[in-house]
């Protein structure tokens, strides 16, 4: 094997850089479901890499990932972000997952905002001046763009995004330990890969289906106490 | 300027729980709201939204001024190691309230060591109580040290407890190096005023703003 470029090395930084949990991306406050479906008893120790293959292969791959990598090509084209934002925003049904994106993009938006980003503030003034949603799949595809990652690139670091704070929260709830989330994220990792070295589905044909996380995040809405955001 | 670069100033009040946060911004607002400073509030805490619930049915300022972060099931990481969701609540607020001097964003209760991070806050505030125990100086936990402003709430209960209120004032100075600290009882209303003019003078500039006005 060759020495890889300074180029790769430096996309392999980048990378860790936005993938990493220091990053301040506001995923904290966000379990995804997880803290009710731990309360109604639906979550056990031994759950979470089905339970992360099942946020995969039912919303991430299927939905999230054909945005992430549209949003990553359109990075410096405002409109087209506008529009994939206004996509995302009808197409996603559960009210608190709907706002829960939103917050959580807006929030993504705000950082890149104040670290530079190209585009950032731009599409930060659009988002607020007309009122358009700033999902976190469209700000997490044009930022991690914009910061210089190919497409490939791009949804390998939103998708261990996804699985980070997920694993992360289910630490936090107490339910898994340290060393399960890394066993999950093993056994889940070759199946991601594989996943991602076949193409998008294309944006006329995203869609999501985990009914299961769907409804316990519109039952999060009414819990009376609560640790996180959804 | 604002750590925000534009917008309210925004001041942090840390400490742990049952030290008094939420009464310390209770007898704070309608001061504030007595000297024309525009207010808004911040509250993360551990589980629901207790906290922003309990400012907004005492009408303290408008509901509308009081906004809730969940904190995912650890309040000092959304004030210190990732306060994304904070400054976005911040911003937020400083778009919908553009009068907007102050935002006081009050975090859940934590230990010792919860500190703010420099891109949320201008300037912090730590909470403890005499009833909390007279040795808390002197276990010198980052949020007793590092705080701007150290507030030493409940001092009048301290004979009940059986503190020696100078002692602790003493040593928490001395931990400290000389930096400031107030002894308050939110019950009394003893020592508020003390804090609500550090913040004018500290981090809304009254004294040189409206000369005069840090004695008003």
């Amino acid at each position: 094997m060759s020495d890889p470029s300074a180029e790769a090395v430096l996309g392999l930084l980048t990378s860790l850089r936005l993938g990493d949990g220091q990053f301040p991306s506001g995923a904290f406050a966000f379990s995804g479901g997880l803290e009710t479906l731990c309360a109604d008893g639906h979550f056990a120790r031994g759950d979470l890499g089905a339970f992360l293959m099942g946020q995969l292969t039912g919303r991430w791959l299927p939905f999230d990932r054909a945005f992430v990598e549209a949003a990553a090509a359109a990075h410096d084209d405002a409109d087209r972000l506008a529009e994939l934002d206004e996509t995302v925003d009808a197409l996603t049904v559960g009210d608190l997952q709907r706002r829960s994106s939103q917050r959580a993009g807006r929030a993504l938006l705000g950082v890149h905002a104040r670290l530079g980003t190209a585009g950032a503030a731009d599409y930060r003034t659009r988002v607020e001046r007309d009122g358009l949603p700033g999902h976190q799949p469209i700000v997490q595809g044009a930022m991690l763009a914009a910061s210089g990652l190919a497409i490939s690139q791009v949804a390998a670091c939103a998708a261990y995004g996804v699985l980070s704070s997920l694993c992360s929260a289910a630490v936090r709830l107490g339910k898994v330990s340290h060393l399960d989330a890394q066993a999950a994220l093993v056994a889940v990792h070759p199946a991601l890969a594989a996943a991602l070295a076949r193409p998008a589905p294309p944006l006329d044909e995203a869609a999501a289906f985990s009914p299961l996380t769907e409804i316990a995040m519109m039952r999060h809405d009414a819990r009376p106490s609560r640790l996180f955001s959804n | 300027m604002s750590v925000s670069g534009k917008g309210a100033a925004r001041v942090g009040i840390g400490g742990p729980v049952g030290c008094g946060k939420t009464a310390l911004l209770e007898r704070m607002l309608p001061r504030f709201g007595a000297l024309g400073v525009e207010v808004a509030v911040i509250t993360n805490d551990l589980v629901t939204d207790e906290d922003a619930r309990r400012l907004r049915e005492k009408r303290l300022i408008d509901p509308a001024r009081v906004v809730a972060v969940e904190a995912g099931a650890c309040p000092h990481t959304v004030i210190r190691e990732d306060p994304t969701l904070n400054m976005e609540a911040a911003d937020a607020l400083d778009r919908r309230f553009p009068m907007l001097d102050l935002i006081l964003i009050e975090s859940g209760g934590d230990n010792l060591a919860s500190t703010f991070s420099l891109d949320l806050v201008d300037y912090w505030i730590f909470v403890i109580d005499v009833a909390g125990g007279d040795d808390i100086p002197r276990k010198r936990g980052p949020g007793v040290i590092q705080c701007d402003l150290l507030v030493i709430n409940k001092v009048d209960l301290h004979a009940q407890v059986d503190v020696d209120l100078a002692r602790m004032m003493a040593e928490a100075t001395q931990v400290r190096d000389g930096r400031p600290l107030i002894g308050t009882s939110c019950r009394t209303g003893e020592g508020i005023d003390a804090v609500v003019d550090a913040i004018r003078r500290e981090v809304l500039f009254a004294d040189v703003l409206q000369p005069g006005a840090a004695e008003a």
